[in-house]
């Protein structure tokens, strides 16, 4: 009795420890992320992006994401992986309203990829 | 808007499969269980499968997987202690004995209950060691599908022939009545001597070697009787 009471409950903390670390962990990943995304889609729209501001925000998502992909479907991460590629080759070669469409995509996805996860009726069943 | 987490929502959907699974167990009878309490039949799929999907989709963190199996392991320990410590709560979650057969003869409605019929419960009897029906006076499933019965004293001698089902659940049985070399018409006069106006009303009627049969009839005590074969038969 005691020894199973025990083991509920470590296992449980462990579960919930986890869990709450996974809420603070990922919401500040995405987040952040969407922030540098919103900064560089301004600096974009005004005419002030260069190839290099995209790259710092690609290699931003690239430290972000080797932790990721711990927590979150590896496909998921991938799909953003995708679109800011293209997102930095469309800077540097000055397509910027094409650029701008995939960064209204990645700060889309970076909004409703985090609630994919939430426990909510329609991602539960 | 970025109140996201993925490993509640995975505990969450496992332990709603895991109360689904519980309950198509209980709800499909002891024919599912095999020296299992049901609650550990379902732990004993699911594992399986947690374990395995995170292992070979490269894609799925194989934190889910881990997820998932400590869930279960929390979910085991409390159906274990619930089993263990709540008596009303023990039948509902893992089920009651079903006697099947009693001192009135096969009980139908616990049978059918079960899932089972006739010829399961021979089966049963049979891999138990008792060949004739009237040899036992109690028998039931166990709530983990284990059989049990309690012989009469004397059994071993009520089993001299092979006795074969000739009707089970108000049909012939086509190949025991090859097997007998009999007419089905002699069974059909037989039941009429027997009072039995109709064969859809026969839960059981078997027939050994010897001439002995065992007659059951819906929703009533059995009883045997001797037969004599025409020509001598015996099996």
């Amino acid at each position: 009795m005691v020894k199973s009471l025990t083991a509920i409950g470590v296992a449980a903390l462990l579960l919930l420890g986890a869990a709450l670390f996974e809420w603070g962990f990922v919401g500040t990943q995405f987040r952040e992320y969407g922030e540098e995304l919103h900064s560089l889609y301004r600096k974009a729209d005004g005419g002030d992006a260069n190839v290099e501001d995209a790259k710092a925000v690609q290699a931003s998502w690239e430290r972000r994401k080797k932790n990721l992909h711990i927590w979150i479907p590896h496909n998921d991460i991938s799909r953003m992986d995708d679109y800011m590629s293209e997102t930095v080759r469309l800077i540097g070669e000055g397509e910027i309203p094409l650029a701008l469409a995939k960064l209204e995509i990645l700060i889309h996805l970076t909004q409703c990829l985090p609630d994919t996860y939430k426990p909510g009726i329609e991602n539960i069943f | 808007m970025y109140e996201t987490n993925s490993m509640i929502l995975v505990m969450i959907r496992t332990a709603i499969i895991f109360v689904v699974l519980l309950i198509i167990m209980r709800l499909m009878g002891k024919r599912q269980i095999g020296e299992m309490q049901p609650f550990e039949l379902v732990i004993t799929l699911l594992i399986a499968e947690l374990a395995c999907i995170p292992m070979a989709d490269a894609s799925i963190p194989l934190l889910y997987g881990i997820i998932s199996v400590v869930t279960i392991f929390i979910l085991h320990e409390i159906m274990t202690l619930l089993d263990l410590k709540l008596k009303p709560l023990k039948s509902l979650i893992s089920g009651k004995p079903s006697v099947v057969v009693n001192k009135n003869g096969i009980d139908d409605y616990q049978l059918k209950k079960n899932n089972l019929d006739v010829s399961d419960l021979i089966e049963s009897l049979r891999s138990a060691g008792y060949f004739s029906l009237d040899c036992v006076d109690y028998a039931l499933y166990e709530s983990n599908g284990t059989f049990s019965a309690l012989p009469k004293q004397d059994y071993d001698s009520m089993q001299t022939s092979l006795p074969l089902v000739i009707v089970d659940n108000g049909k012939f049985d086509e190949n025991n009545l090859a097997i007998t070399g009999l007419e089905r018409g002699f069974f059909e006069e037989l039941l009429e001597q027997q009072g039995v106006r109709k064969t859809k009303r026969v839960l059981v009627l078997t027939a050994d070697g010897t001439g002995k049969c065992y007659l059951q009839q819906k929703g009533e005590k059995f009883r045997t009787f001797k037969a004599e074969y025409p020509g001598g038969k015996t099996w």
